[in-house]
């Protein structure tokens, strides 16, 4: 039986340097390419002939786009929707990166802790700067609650920073734990069929329903990743 | 674990917002704008419309309103129309009434007269016939003095008795 963990290995398809520093166009970079090509393909296409009265295909798409500004509503406020084109970016991303990766052979990049802690590092330095933006000098109030007496600084402002630095750690291991976990579990399972002989069909079934439950848990993770994301934005918009 | 591997984090940054970037920039200048477009069309027609059923609802009420105004101004005609009627009704009746029974009591007053004028015929045929009666009577009793007129006379007094 192969390594499971084989199917997570970064292997370069074009060797890249600039500056000294390795930036090749790994098989992860492909699917990052995939992911926007595939996601603006099938949006253009079901965008094509757009109506008063949506087809199914327009229909689609126009939920996906009031599921997310729902979202951000719901989590964010009204304010909340000038942002809503990176919100909406993030799910799709993360979820055509997720679906993608269930394909056979596919590389799941969301299942890497430095794409997807690039990701959520985009998000932070995005909620940090809409943050400055929105309270310039005040935003450092971040780490310092208002009513809490001066004296606790030395305690609270470590405590607040290593909180507001652990949000996109925590968003990245989810996302990352959960698409590992359910790949490595389909490669094993997978594995069986094979050993199994004749039985291998009894893995097989199990598998094909284990395939429908990552299809839910590719798109539950991204709307969790989306959630999350609106609500730190929410904080970086409001007081605490 | 080849998650753990930190030697690709250059590559996945660069690449990562490299796709990122651009999907950003289709979504926000192709698809959002496509797709927003649409749903506040939609959203425009529908508001669009409602508005124009609340025109029209207030329009259907005005009419409503002018309708049952109109309506009981014609109750009213009508009931006032009526009232004459009757009123001319029953005049009229009253004096048909009263036409009526006084003809009526002429009449009964004329039929009253000829009973009193038959009465007084049969009377006086009754008279004439007791008295040729009596005076045959006393014929044949052999009482030949009596006169008719006495007879006549005691009749004629005995009719007053009774």
């Amino acid at each position: 039986m192969s390594n499971p963990m084989e199917q997570f290995v970064i292997k370069p398809i074009i060797p890249l340097e600039i500056g000294g520093v390795d930036v090749s166009f790994t098989n992860s970079s492909l699917f990052m390419v995939l992911a926007v090509a595939v996601s603006t393909l099938v949006f253009a296409l079901c965008l094509r002939k757009r109506s008063l009265v949506p087809n199914a295909a327009q229909s689609a798409v126009e939920s996906i786009y009031e599921f997310v500004q729902n979202l951000l509503k719901e989590n964010v406020g009204a304010e909340g929707l000038k942002y809503f084109p990176f919100i909406f970016t993030v799910f799709l991303f993360v979820a055509f990166g997720n679906l993608l990766g269930l394909f056979p052979y596919a590389f799941t990049f969301t299942s890497h802790l430095t794409a997807v802690g690039s990701l959520s590092l985009i998000a932070l330095l995005f909620n940090v700067l809409i943050g400055i933006k929105k309270k310039k000098i005040g935003w450092l109030g971040t780490f310092m609650p208002r009513g809490i007496p001066f004296a606790l600084a030395p305690l609270i402002v470590p405590i607040e920073m290593i909180s507001f630095l652990s949000k996109p750690f925590s968003l990245t291991v989810r996302l990352v734990a959960n698409m590992t976990v359910g790949h490595i579990m389909l490669k094993i399972i997978a594995g069986f069929v094979i050993a199994l002989g004749v039985f291998g069909v009894v893995p097989l079934l199990f598998n094909s329903c284990i395939v429908c439950f990552e299809i839910f848990i590719a798109l539950l993770q991204a709307f969790i990743y989306t959630v999350l994301s609106c609500i730190y934005l929410g904080d970086a918009l409001h007081e605490h | 674990m080849p998650q753990l591997d930190f030697s690709v984090f250059p590559s996945q940054l660069f690449w990562l917002c490299i796709t990122f970037f651009a999907m950003l920039f289709i979504m926000s200048k192709f698809i959002i704008p496509k797709t927003a477009e649409m749903i506040n069309l939609r959203k425009a027609k529908i508001d669009g419309y409602l508005q124009k059923a609340a025109e029209l609802k207030e329009k259907v009420e005005e009419t409503l309103d002018k309708y049952n105004k109109a309506l009981q101004k014609a109750t009213e005609e009508a009931n006032q129309s009526l009232q004459k009627t009757q009123q001319e009704l029953d005049a009229s009746i009253e004096r048909k009434q009263a036409d009526l029974s006084a003809e009526l009591n002429r009449q009964i007053a004329e039929g009253e007269k000829k009973i009193a004028l038959g009465k007084a015929k049969a009377q006086q045929q009754i008279d004439e016939m007791s008295a040729s009666l009596a005076l045959d009577v006393l014929k044949k009793l052999g009482f030949d003095n009596f006169k008719a007129k006495d007879i006549n006379a005691a009749i004629k007094q005995n009719g007053d008795k009774l």
